[in-house]
């Protein structure tokens, strides 16, 4: 008899509807299964340096180190300082002074004072 | 080549876009606003304490308390709870909720980080740069190291604490 005529005739649809998912998972003793599999043959298997290559990482870690909130507080800093930059210009203006930018820093806060 | 007053700036991207302020002077908008929400963090926090205490006098006796803004002790308890915010929050980290969130610091006038005493005297010298219309906050402005009359005090300045460049790098990454 032919199993794919046969097969043809059967509605899959039907029979996974009968079928109850957890009763089966009940009947799989996990551990044994899990004896059964050599994790260190699957993990030999990964090509981690071509994982690593293809995989952002530079981005993955931005993106865990700093949330939404993050952005939010960028970006309202950002346009603050904006704000400080445009009233010295103005300042600047009245006085008849080029403004150069924000002044500083002091001596204990320069690069290199280990501060 | 000549660079008279007044000419437009230099063109390119705005200075925070091209360089990290850290450790710089910051300005009168972020000082500014940064001390706008101190002043709402710190009344907020307040009326929550009365609310508390209303509720909890309320529940212990029955009565029940009316506070008034022009009662004087209720502003002599708000004078001295500002007092803690303020002098607490310099002499822990140098900042405050709101220097917190738009990235300033105070630091002593030679860039270290401000001991209690200093944080004591700069909290009890700000009142007096309201004086005058406000007089003594014109230092920021026109100040070689935007210094306002209670930094001039207790010998402190207020300096970027945040490092633009690395924020800018930030949110390249995600673009």
């Amino acid at each position: 008899m032919n199993v794919n005529a046969v097969l043809d005739q059967v509605d899959l649809n039907a029979v996974l509807d009968q079928v109850d998912i957890n009763q089966v998972l009940d009947r799989i003793d996990l551990d044994r299964l899990l004896e059964r599999i050599d994790l260190n043959d699957i993990v030999k298997g990964i090509d981690v340096e071509a994982l690593v290559k293809q995989t952002d990482l530079g981005a993955v870690i931005a993106a865990a180190s700093s949330g939404v909130a993050g952005d939010v507080l960028d970006v309202v800093r950002s346009q603050t300082v904006g704000l400080d930059e445009f009233i010295a210009r103005w300042i600047g203006r009245l006085r008849r002074r080029p403004y150069t930018g924000p002044p500083g820093p002091p001596d204990r806060q320069r690069p290199g004072t280990g501060s | 080549m000549t660079v008279r007053a007044g000419d437009a700036p230099p063109s390119g991207p705005p200075v925070v876009a091209r360089e990290s302020l850290q450790g710089k002077y910051a300005g009168f908008a972020s000082r500014f606003t940064a001390f706008a929400v101190d002043v709402g963090v710190s009344l907020g926090v307040f009326m929550l304490a009365l609310a508390a205490i209303s509720f909890a006098a309320l529940v212990l006796t029955g009565k029940d308390i009316a506070w008034h803004s022009g009662d004087t002790w209720v502003i002599i308890a708000y004078a001295v709870w500002a007092f803690i915010y303020f002098a607490h929050s310099w002499a822990a980290s140098g900042r405050t909720v709101g220097m917190a969130l738009f990235g300033v610091r105070v630091v002593t006038d030679g860039g270290a980080d401000v001991s209690g005493r200093r944080a004591v005297v700069r909290t009890l010298a700000l009142p007096l740069s309201f004086l005058f219309l406000g007089l003594g906050f014109v230092g920021i402005l026109l100040g070689n190291r935007r210094r306002a009359l209670h930094d001039v005090i207790a010998g402190t300045a207020v300096i970027y604490a945040w490092d633009a460049r690395a924020a800018k790098l930030r949110f390249l990454s995600r673009k």
